[in-house]
């Protein structure tokens, strides 16, 4: 039996085989297909030696509902709102984009406001009907919408998160009318409070979900014709997988289906090589997404963002710096920047050789010879040593600095943004990374890492196998996990236990469910739950771990105020509200055992491919290439190295020396010498 | 000493991130809700020359002030400062905003020298004062705001000064909190001294100076180089802030003379009305840095904000005028000074670029706080709303509608009904953009936010602090003003308005009735009859603009389908242009009138020539040349006038780019828009 893991990047697709008799990994890169994605991971699996019939697990990330949103290209979209509230998806929350620019553009929402429209019904804060869903009124806007052939309708009515059943027959009268459209309810993909956000999640979901299903129906349609037959789940933003009828449905899961991968295999790997305390850097080619993982736990928000639209269901806390290997650097009013702006893969940096000719990351390394041009970028791109060098020199005559210092300036200048990425998400919040170590994947991510964690003062970097193909060996190794949350607002002298447990068994009795029907027996699943709680008077929430037997209220207080002590320091003696019950539900699966690495009859000397001339803070260098497969382990070697394997490029700068563990992790760590 | 491109990026991005990381600290530490919770706070890295170093995303009606402060701390105590000196202050007159800011300020040695003064200006929830909160729309005088606090080293070698702190705290309500709040700012503080002696260490403190006196010139010469482009002259421009003396409206005068003389600017002020005894007037700092905040957002939205981009311009406020308020008269509203000072500088840079600017912004901060005791809930409660109303048109888009204003920096306006509904006996019936609120234009001032709350609790009060209420948003280039904010409450089928519009204090509101609150729209930009007819049609059916107002406004005709007649709308363009009412001017010495306190621009016309232009006395209108924003006057029908002329006095014609002689448009503006009719529409 086997198991493939496969992720679509914006540039490549990567595939990650395992044969589970065999225990053998086979890793692969091929261009992505961006019209249609499914014809790219069919090239791919051909190119894999695998046997049909023996595929039994086939584990997806996609971009497709993300770029949808980004590309503003998904369905002909209506929203149905209650009577006086159609322009909460219109007007949001009145904040403003671009501070100080009198010509900030108004937003454009997802759905003109022509299609925003009010149905007669209205429920109070607890759920109960104020005024009755006025059925003819639904029925005469489902005509009307009929007309107008919208593709899909997201049902948004004010506090459907106590009461879900206006929301749940409108939906059934429209469909009546709309028989082939997508219809969403919010009371279903987000029983939240605050509409604003609940609106948009459900918008954003509505306004994918056409698209993803014709994506879905096309890969199903050519595995099929490949004849495989194994199940096809696919990559939530949460960290766990879910069959991919259910992503059909809840698109809006998948926003960060790529990143969510990697951050699983890193808090996997982590784990197996005794890093506990991580910060995950993935560098791709426009932009860097960091996550913070402590004891192999990564930490999650509700405060996730997809183009301008709030996305409030459960997700990675992934922080993201537009800054990766295409980033370009230019000069405009006397400022020097690198990124946002990006080569992207077509024409792609001035090294590719397809017309690029402003420098990028990428051609700052290939110019300082850090990335090597004799292998093929991707097994696909020739690097042109020349092109990147010029590109730079050009940069730099314009700024009077020598073509290496310009390199060396655009690499420092891409390094600070993404420490700076890395502080949000721990020194801002009263983190310290130095306790860290970083773990970096994504082809370009170990080039750049040393430097990285020099800027933050880490002491420890970890180099996974296969890092240009991380996400999707993640894919391999996530379990199935799904989000549930109801808000029921009280203070908590208001509630007994009795009042929590039973809120949290509905949950917990949801999950189990669709658990059993993803063919989880009782023994391999799991559940956590936790409660988003708050002082009266404020207006955002912490989570607070729960147990779902929870015997005594005095202890959830006190929960609550040591999750708050740590995050504001103090405490105060406002009545404490819970306004929210989560409960995180998952489904384990078996897990890979890494492969361990053969190491018969290698050595340093063996490893050595030759060497090459890179400069360090502007000096050249004699620097050794070491070839990864050949190093043997638990031996050390000092920068300054280029360790070099199929799909990615590991620097050790001079202050660093490295090693390979018995999992076939590369470890940099910093020399003490060289204080920060 | 000399410092490479790359060494100054990446130190000015370490001084933004010392400021991220400040901010970072004040939320996680902070007592008020309205720091942590609301943000309205901001963080800042000074030098010792007050000039403002580096911020983040921190709401510019704080940071852009705060130099001012830090010059009065520096006047002070100047050679006097020691590690582990910390400034505290709060007083208006000395460089602060409005009492509820209080201002921690924290010197910063290196090797023995003052390098910087890393601070915070957080909004405590109360500072004492006539009600709790501190802010009332009834303070005669400053001491009814809170407590002053000039500039006093609040910390002495790092101690306490326990006598100082005991005072303040005793004046204080909830007095723990407000301890807590002064704690923030000081660990906010601390965190930057930390890092910034982190980057001395790696890259020297003369680096380190270096790369902030080069950022600062930068900034200035990119900003010297946008005046430069301009040419040289003195802009006019005059607007108004809301009174009623003795129940009595009266308009306060906020006139501006705006200088470019080569690649520097003098902002004017000389002529504003005397400061008043009402919370109308703000401080000499407020009104500088909203020019500053103009003057930014419209020539260089896309540097990191430091004192450099200032450096080029000159702010002249006379002092105990409604500018520059002196001691004692209140200054607890200092956002609509400076939302007034902000759209006198659209008004007259309007004259100059009219590219770059947009039509007048939503006007005011439109405080709305309805409240009483539930007696069901058996606790006291207030909701605070201060929806914002519609951005300006500009040259290549229309106005954004209810957004935050740009002295506001990311600051939530609309709040969650769902978050209302759960915390308040309120039921948010409706909250929709306002049909036709948005001034007419080729592109469209953004739309007003209405919102109609029901109020489950007996004896409820209503309290309306805003400006704006009487005088609009104006458009430029012939584009229309915005609706005016309004509210009033709907009883029983009954609909009760205001004498004072704007200013309403503690109105009685039963069981069942509804306060209905609506921001202010954005001015337009460019003639009407000159937008898309297509893109009016779309307006329509976008519920943006009515029917009637795209054939009366936009002379837009519409069949019954929505769609647009371009016969019937060729013509009827050409008819609404054609009897649009203008007159010749005539050159006259002084078009003012002087009120109780101050005085108003007046328009003097021929009975004849009123009744043609269907005037009456005391409208407010505009004369428009449609080469700039227009202006603004009240009608007086005066029979000496003589028939088929507009008497206009230089300072009007120059605001208008006119001469005299020419034929100029004479239009009236509704000054308040009657609920009736907004019902008639909804019912409709």
């Amino acid at each position: 039996m086997s198991w493939l893991g496969v992720d679509v990047g914006g540039t490549f697709t990567d595939l990650v085989f395992l044969d589970r008799e065999g225990g053998r990994l086979q890793v692969l890169k091929t261009p992505s297909t961006p019209s249609d994605q499914s014809e790219g991971i069919l090239v791919g699996i051909g190119r894999l030696s695998l046997e049909a019939k023996s595929l039994e697990r086939i584990v997806h990330g996609t971009t497709v509902a993300t770029n949808t949103a980004l590309e503003a290209d998904g369905a002909r979209l209506a929203v149905l709102a209650t009577e006086g509230h159609r322009d909460v998806l219109v007007v949001g929350r009145g904040n403003r984009m671009a501070i100080y620019n009198i010509k900030a553009r108004p937003n454009r929402p997802l759905v003109p406001r022509s299609r925003c429209v009010e149905v007669r019904e209205r429920l109070g804060v607890d759920g109960a009907v104020a005024i009755p869903l006025d059925e003819e009124n639904v029925a005469a806007v489902g005509r009307h919408l009929a007309e107008e052939n919208v593709e899909a309708v997201a049902v948004c009515f004010l506090h459907s998160y106590a009461n879900g059943d206006h929301e749940r027959r409108a939906a059934e009268i429209l469909s009546r009318f709309l028989p082939k459209a997508v219809i969403t309810t919010s009371s279903e993909v987000l029983p939240e409070y605050r509409e604003y956000e609940r609106f948009s999640t459900t918008a954003l979901n509505a306004y994918v979900a056409p698209r993803m299903r014709r994506y879905l129906g096309e890969l199903r349609n050519r595995l099929g014709s490949a004849g495989i037959s194994a199940s096809l789940s696919i990559m939530t933003s949460n960290g766990g997988t879910l069959p991919a009828e259910r992503v059909e449905a809840m698109p809006v899961l998948s926003m960060l289906s790529g990143p969510a991968a990697g951050v699983i295999a890193a808090s996997f790997v982590g784990h197996a090589a005794n890093f506990p305390d991580i910060v995950t850097c993935d560098m791709g080619g426009t932009s860097t997404d960091v996550c913070l993982v402590r004891g192999g736990e990564f930490s999650m928000t509700t405060d996730g963002k997809v183009a301008a639209f709030p996305v409030k269901i459960r997700q990675i806390d992934i922080n993201t710096v537009g800054a990766g290997g295409g980033s370009i650097a230019a000069v405009s009013g006397g400022f020097l920047t690198v990124g946002p702006r990006s080569a992207k893969a077509y024409p792609g940096p001035a090294c590719f050789g397809r017309g690029g000719t402003e420098p990028t990351v990428t051609d700052a390394n290939v110019a300082l010879g850090r990335l090597g041009t004799d292998q093929l970028l991707g097994g696909e791109i020739r690097l042109d040593h020349a092109a990147a060098t010029a590109a730079v020199a050009r940069l730099g005559h314009e700024l009077g600095l020598s073509t290496e210092r310009m390199a060396e300036g655009i690499l420092r200048i891409a390094v600070v943004s993404m420490a700076g990425a890395i502080k949000e998400v721990s020194v801002l919040r009263g983190i310290d990374p130095r306790d860290f170590a970083l773990l970096s994947y994504g082809g370009a991510g170990p080039l750049q890492a040393a430097a990285i964690a020099d800027e933050l003062g880490m002491r420890t970097v970890v180099v996974p196998p296969m890092p240009g193909n991380f996400s999707a060996f993640g894919l391999l190794v996530a379990d199935v996990r799904r989000d549930f949350v109801r808000t029921r607002v009280a203070t908590v002298d208001t509630l007994s236990p009795a009042d929590v447990q039973a809120m949290l068994a509905e949950l917990i009795e949801v999950g189990e469910a669709e658990l059993e029907a993803a063919g989880f027996p009782p023994d391999r699943r799991r559940f956590a739950a936790s409660l988003d709680m708050r002082y009266s008077g404020q207006s955002f929430e912490l989570s607070v771990p729960v147990e779902s037997d929870l015997a005594d209220m005095a202890k959830l207080v006190n929960g609550f105020e040591t999750v708050y002590r740590t995050r504001y320091g103090g405490t105060t003696t406002a009545p404490i509200e819970i306004v929210s019950y989560r409960v995180a539900a998952w489904g384990l699966s078996d897990k890979p055992a890494l492969p361990s690495v053969d190491t018969a009859g290698h050595t340093m000397e063996a490893a050595q491919r030759g060497q090459r001339s890179i400069v360090f803070d502007g000096t050249s260098h004699p620097t050794p290439i070491l070839d990864r497969e050949r190093m043997p382990i638990n031996a050390a070697a000092f920068g300054p190295v280029v360790i070099e394997e199929a799909g990615s490029s590991t620097i050790v700068p001079p202050s660093w020396s490295v090693e390979r563990d018995r999992i076939g992790c590369l470890v940099l760590r910093r020399r003490e010498e060289s204080n920060q | 000493m000399s410092i490479d491109p790359i060494t100054l990026e990446v130190l000015t991005q370490g001084l933004i991130s010392i400021v991220r990381e400040m901010r970072a600290t004040v939320c996680r530490t902070a007592s008020s809700v309205a720091i942590y919770d609301a943000k309205d706070f901001s963080c800042g890295l000074f030098a010792p020359d007050s000039q403002v170093v580096a911020q983040s995303e921190d709401i510019g009606s704080h940071v852009v002030p705060l130099p001012w402060s830090v010059r009065s701390a520096m006047e002070k105590f100047g050679n006097d400062l020691a590690p582990g000196d910390v400034i505290l202050s709060n007083d208006p007159y000395t460089g602060g905003t409005h009492l509820n800011d209080v201002t921690v300020i924290f010197p910063v040695f290196e090797g023995g020298r003052l390098i910087f003064f890393p601070a915070v200006r957080a909004h405590w929830a109360d500072v004492g004062g006539m009600v709790p909160g501190s802010m009332s729309g009834k303070a005669t005088e400053i001491y009814q705001e809170g407590v002053r606090i000039p500039p006093v080293k609040i910390q002495e070698a790092g101690r306490f000064n326990q006598a100082a702190l005991d005072i303040l705290l005793s004046n204080m309500r909830v007095p723990e909190e407000r301890l807590g709040d002064l704690e923030a700012s000081l660990a906010s503080c601390r965190v930057a001294q930390k890092r910034i002696h982190e980057i001395c260490a790696r890259y020297g403190v003369d680096t380190l100076l270096e790369a902030v006196r080069l950022d600062l010139d930068r900034s200035e010469a990119r900003m010297r180089a946008c005046i430069a482009g301009l040419p040289d002259g003195v802009y006019r421009f005059e607007d108004y802030l809301e009174t009623y003396m003795g129940g009595r409206f009266e308009p306060l005068l906020m006139p501006l003379a705006l200088t470019v003389a080569g690649d520097r600017m003098i902002a004017d002020f000389t002529g504003a009305s005397p400061q008043v005894p009402f919370p109308v007037n703000s401080t000499a700092a407020v009104t500088a840095a909203s020019v500053f905040i103009a003057v930014k957002s419209i020539f260089d939205p896309a540097a990191p904000l430091n004192q450099g981009s200032f450096r080029p311009i000159e702010v002249i406020a006379p002092p105990a005028s409604i500018v520059n308020v002196q001691r004692p008269a209140p200054a607890g509203s200092h956002g609509e000074i400076r939302k007034r000072v902000i759209a006198t500088m659209v008004g007259a840079l309007s004259q100059v670029v009219p590219d770059l600017v947009a039509g007048d912004l939503c006007r005011t901060s439109f405080h709305n706080l309805i409240g009483g005791y539930d007696a069901k809930r058996g606790r006291e409660w207030v909701h605070y709303e201060w929806s914002a109303g519609g951005n300006g048109a500009f040259r290549e888009s229309d106005g954004p509608s209810a957004m935050a204003t740009i002295d506001w920096g990311d600051l939530v306006t609309v709040q969650s009904t769902e978050v209302i509904e759960t915390r308040m006996p309120l039921v948010v019936e409706t909250s929709r953009l306002a049909v036709d609120s948005g001034g007419a234009g080729t592109t469209r001032g953004g739309l007003s936010m209405q919102r109609s709350m029901r109020v489950l609790a007996a004896d409820s009060r209503y309290s309306l602090l805003s400006d704006g209420a009487v005088v609009p948003a104006f458009g430029v280039m012939g584009g229309l003003s915005g609706v005016q904010v309004g509210s009033w409450v709907e009883s029983d089928g009954a609909i009760e308005s205001f004498d004072t519009p704007g200013k309403v204090a503690g109105h009685p509101v039963g069981d069942g009735g509804i306060v209905v609150v609506r921001s202010a729209g954005g001015g337009g930009y460019g003639d009407p009859l000159l937008r898309d007819p297509a893109e009016v049609a779309e307006d329509v059916r976008e519920g943006y603009v009515s029917r009637q107002a795209a054939h009366d406004l936009y002379g837009v005709a519409l069949d019954t389908r929505s769609a647009v007649d371009p016969v019937a709308t060729e013509t009827l363009r050409r008819r609404l242009r054609e009897a649009r009412f203008a007159l010749p001017t005539v050159l006259v010495e002084e078009s003012y009138e002087r009120g109780a306190v101050s005085k108003r621009r007046i328009c003097r016309l021929h009975p004849r020539d009123a009744a043609a232009a269907h005037l009456q006395a005391d409208d407010l209108v505009e004369i428009d040349s449609r080469r700039a924003a227009p202006l603004r006057a009240w009608l007086r029908i005066d029979p000496t006038i003589a028939l088929g002329t507009l008497p206009i006095d230089h300072a009007g014609l120059e605001i208008l780019r006119a001469s005299a002689g020419e034929r100029l448009e004479v239009r009236r503006i509704a000054t308040v828009v009657m609920p009736q009719a907004r019902l008639a529409e909804a019912a409709e």
